[in-house]
């Protein structure tokens, strides 16, 4: 037995750190069948979403009905394995509590997954657990609907620490208590990283000697930034996204966003030429589905993008994270009366929301200083003041 | 109730209002008239007709019951060619109200399905042939696969010549007591390209500013609608300030939301009017090039498009 399973929590009232979520979910729990019939618990990994639904059952004597995202892949699974649990209520004694884990975790190619959910939230009898990581996915809109959100927060460095402590002292393993606060630090919230890190050093003689998983992505992917931008090109620089806990598309953009920062002229033509062929490699690997050409664009991202220099650099660069992503979201944010603009105007005048987008510059100017035609449109104030600014 | 939109305000409401498609809207008249259509293939560009058309159409067929017989759905706006057929499947379920035997679809942007779903919009149309007669649009007749072309009569449309443009702003100028100078005629045809609708629109526009419209206000409106700012992205790169550049290029993709492809159109065209020496100029358009091809091939065309900006920071510098 891991130790993570042995430590997991039996009550809601040994949950540590998260009081706040425990009082919700002991509400949801107690008030089932009056408000919505499913609770997403979502937060970073080893905040203890699963161990509130487990602990949650228990204390309220319920028999959990598990699903892994792994167990139901498709549509048929999902009815298979779920409308039992929930039709033959009066056949079974104890009292069900479905527990949905890593909901995030089901690709979009389970076609038909996540609506049979939804479906599922609507007839279930029993309260209905879900975690996840992210739910802020536009595929999880709907579901997010159905459901009350409860988020976990990262688990504080005193905590982890404490719980590590005492673990430690009833397995008996006399470790260092240096040792054991810079485990805390490195977990980052992740309470279940920390107990990981502790069964390993518990198995190992010598702990002091292995360097711990680094936890911290931070750090790795500034590590590497740093030697691909500074350093002469090398063999072993090939390799150096292996110890980077993240994957090659975010590297890509820590890329993208940091080439300026460092190189210049034809450095930075070079340097861009480079990420631009990793980046068509990329493209055939989606499209061709030919894996073996991450070999080539692991290859332009590292040691391509060494090659661009002259020279070795010196000096302290700070690398700043990607922010395209968050940019395009908030962008999207914006739009969003724009394209509800579109889609009343282009009913109205019979063309198409995608042809009206195109004109929207002309269409704002004619909307903007005309109430009446804010009224024929049935324009509410929020898209009234959208065309306006 | 008279729109306060000039598009539907002065959109035609019978087949002589039409200007510059006399050779269809003769056919398609008479064909009205004899209380029978065949389904019906409009092609041509934009704002040049066809759905005014196909609406002339049911009106006169059905008179003051066009809107139970008439379902106008569009092709790029639907969300595949299922939700299109369950939408005719609903339509066309109920008997028609009236003296004619069919009701009508229009399906506008037809040539937005793909080839497949034009195969599955074929059977839809032999499934309901007895109750319904389909009216389809699209920009170029080429793209609608010939099984569906070979059950429609096809009528070509064209973009609209100057005369035509003249003949619906002097209207327009009329009823709204504008003042239009003549070269503002002049701005409005070339800044329109024989779109009717658009040339409206751009009218309205103009003239939600001023009644009085000269060439000057028409010209800055136009502008307003092209994505201008790629010269300044340019601009900033040759200058050597490629952050900047950056920064800015995303900046207007996202709020104008226009693709990778457009970007690398615009920028192609803006070139010619670069302060650089000729054979620099013939450079980029090669990187140019090069940069469109990959961003077919690859994933991410800002990735792409960056990597073109800083082969104009080199520019800048007198480099290659």
């Amino acid at each position: 037995m891991t130790l993570t399973e042995k430590y997991r929590p039996k009550n809601l009232g040994e949950i540590k750190g998260q009081d706040e979520a425990v009082v919700k979910i002991k509400y949801f729990i107690k008030n089932f069948g009056k408000g919505k019939r499913a609770i997403i618990l979502y937060g970073p990994p080893g905040t203890g979403k699963t161990s509130i639904a487990c602990a949650a059952a228990k204390e309220n004597d319920l028999e959990i009905f598990e699903l892994n995202a792994s167990d139901f892949r498709n549509k048929e699974k999902l009815s298979t394995i779920l409308k039992p649990a929930v039709e033959q209520k009066s056949l079974e004694k104890k009292n069900k509590l479905i527990l949905v884990d890593e909901v995030d975790g089901i690709s979009e190619l389970d076609y038909g997954g996540l609506p049979e959910l939804i479906r599922i939230i609507d007839l279930t009898p029993y309260p209905m657990i879900i975690t996840a990581n992210d739910i802020w996915d536009k595929k999880f809109n709907l579901l997010r609907k159905k459901c009350e959100l409860l988020q976990l927060k990262e688990i504080s460095y005193n905590i982890i620490k404490t719980i590590i402590s005492e673990i430690s002292a009833i397995e008996g393993l006399s470790i260092d208590s240096d040792f054991i606060t810079e485990l805390s630090i490195k977990a980052k919230g992740d309470l279940r990283a920390a107990i990981n890190d502790l069964q390993t050093l518990s198995r190992l003689k010598d702990y002091f000697s292995i360097i711990l998983d680094e936890r911290n992505k931070e750090t790795d992917i500034f590590n590497s930034l740093r030697k691909v931008f500074k350093e002469k090109p090398t063999n072993e620089i090939m390799g150096i996204f292996d110890s980077v806990n993240m994957s090659i598309d975010d590297i890509m953009l820590w890329f993208e966003e940091n080439i300026p920062a460092e190189y210049k002229g034809e450095e930075l033509a070079r340097a861009y030429d480079l990420l631009s062929k990793a980046d068509i490699f990329k493209g055939r690997i989606y499209k061709q589905q030919y894996w073996r050409f991450l070999v080539y664009e692991n290859i332009f991202l590292s040691y391509g993008i060494a090659s661009a220099k002259k020279n070795s650099k010196t000096g302290f660069t700070s690398y700043k994270k990607p922010s395209r992503i968050l940019q395009i979201w908030m962008n999207n944010q914006k739009t969003i009366q724009k394209k509800s603009i579109c889609e009343k105007y282009s009913q109205y005048v019979h063309v198409s929301q995608k042809r009206a987008m195109n004109e929207f510059p002309i269409i704002k100017q004619i909307i903007k200083s005309n109430p009446n035609i804010q009224k024929e449109l049935k324009l509410d104030e929020e898209e009234i003041e959208y065309a306006q600014l | 109730m008279v729109s306060s939109i000039w598009t539907e305000r002065y959109r035609p409401s019978t087949f002589s209002e039409i200007v510059g498609q006399d050779n269809s809207v003769k056919r398609v008249e008479s064909l009205t008239n004899s209380m029978n259509i065949p389904h019906m293939l409009f092609a041509g560009p934009a704002g040049t007709g066809k759905s005014t058309l196909a609406l002339i159409v049911v009106k006169e067929l059905y008179k003051e019951n066009w809107k139970e017989n008439y379902l106008e759905l569009n092709a790029s706006d639907e969300r595949g060619i299922n939700v299109v057929r369950e939408k005719v499947k609903n339509f066309a379920r109920t008997k028609s109200i009236g003296n004619i035997p069919f009701k009508i679809i229009f399906l506008d942007e037809a040539d937005a399905l793909t080839p497949e779903a034009q195969q599955a919009l074929r059977r839809t149309m032999e499934n309901y042939s007895t109750t319904c007669r389909f009216i389809l649009s699209c920009n170029y007749s080429s793209k609608i696969i010939d099984p569906i072309q070979s059950r429609c009569a096809i009528f070509k449309f064209k973009l609209l010549e100057k005369k035509d443009v003249e003949k619906v702003i002097v209207k327009i100028a009329e009823k709204e007591k504008l003042d239009i100078k003549p070269d503002a005629v002049e701005i409005l045809y070339e800044g329109c390209e024989g779109d009717c609708r658009r040339c409206i629109n751009i009218l309205q526009s103009t003239a939600s500013i001023s009644p009085l419209i000269s060439a000057e206000l028409v010209a800055t409106i136009i502008s307003n609608t092209k994505p201008r700012d790629i010269k300044v992205v340019l601009d900033y790169a040759l200058s050597g300030d490629f952050q900047s550049a950056k920064e800015k290029l995303l900046d207007i993709m996202l709020k104008e939301s226009i693709s990778g492809q457009d970007v690398i159109k615009a920028i192609q065209k803006e070139i010619w009017n670069l302060p650089v020496e000729p054979t620099i100029k013939v450079k980029l358009t090669e990187k140019t090039g090069e940069t469109e091809f990959r961003i077919v091939e690859g994933s991410d065309p800002f990735i792409q498009l960056q990597s073109l900006l800083a082969s104009f920071v080199l520019a800048g510098l007198g480099k290659e």
